[in-house]
């Protein structure tokens, strides 16, 4: 398995992981109430420091275990996987983006809006991976 | 994904060329081994650019390289 794509696995599970804790510990009881915006926040702190140590311990782990990989450039075949990548991401963008928007209609509290926004954006980015590690495995 | 329309001799071309690695010719066209060995494989369809600097490290012309195989549209 290429460097590159090690990378993006640990991505994808740090994120699945992080964002996983993150939902689930979040208190759904206050999600109505100004105070579950301040949980979200509270709850970002963390996740995002776990993310940069995770990612940076496992970067440099990797780095050391593949050192011939490591100053490899993108080549036009990673930039594809990653253009296809994103374009893929865009569907469930566009969809989350589109009920959050139809929910503040509905009148939904902030919290649920942020809490809508966030979930939209971890599916969106493990849409984007996951493409790229399947295109990756499929080797085109 | 349907099969490419043409075929590549690259493996070939490395063998004769002093069995030159798929990483040295990745390193010489600005592509990584993985790159060449799906383009080898006929899974993936190299730019044009590409196509060419591969050609040119074996000193070949590109249809030496690359074959449209006939029948396919």
């Amino acid at each position: 398995m290429a460097f590159r794509e090690k990378i993006h696995w640990v991505t994808l599970v740090t994120m699945a992981a992080a964002f996983g804790w993150y939902f689930l510990v979040y208190p759904w009881q206050i999600a109505d109430s100004p105070a579950g915006v301040w949980a979200t926040a509270g709850l970002l702190v963390p996740v995002t420091i776990a993310i940069i140590v995770a990612m940076t311990v496992a970067t440099a782990f990797l780095a050391i275990r593949n050192r011939a990989e490591v100053d490899l450039k993108e080549d036009e075949r990673d930039r594809s996987f990653h253009m296809r990548g994103t374009h893929y991401a865009y569907y469930p963008l566009v969809v989350g983006i589109w009920v959050n928007i139809f929910l503040i209609f509905w009148g939904i509290s902030q919290a649920q809006q942020l809490n809508m926004m966030i979930a939209t954006l971890v599916v969106a980015e493990l849409v984007r991976i996951g493409t790229q590690l399947y295109l990756y495995r499929r080797g085109y | 994904m349907a099969s490419l329309p043409f075929t590549n001799d690259i493996r070939t071309l490395r063998f004769l060329a002093g069995e030159m690695t798929q990483g040295e010719l990745g390193d010489r066209v600005g592509v990584t081994r993985q790159t060449i060995a799906a383009i080898e494989q006929g899974k993936y369809s190299p730019s044009l650019e590409v196509a060419f600097r591969i050609a040119r490290t074996f000193d070949k012309p590109l249809e030496a390289v690359f074959q449209w195989t006939d029948g396919m549209s």
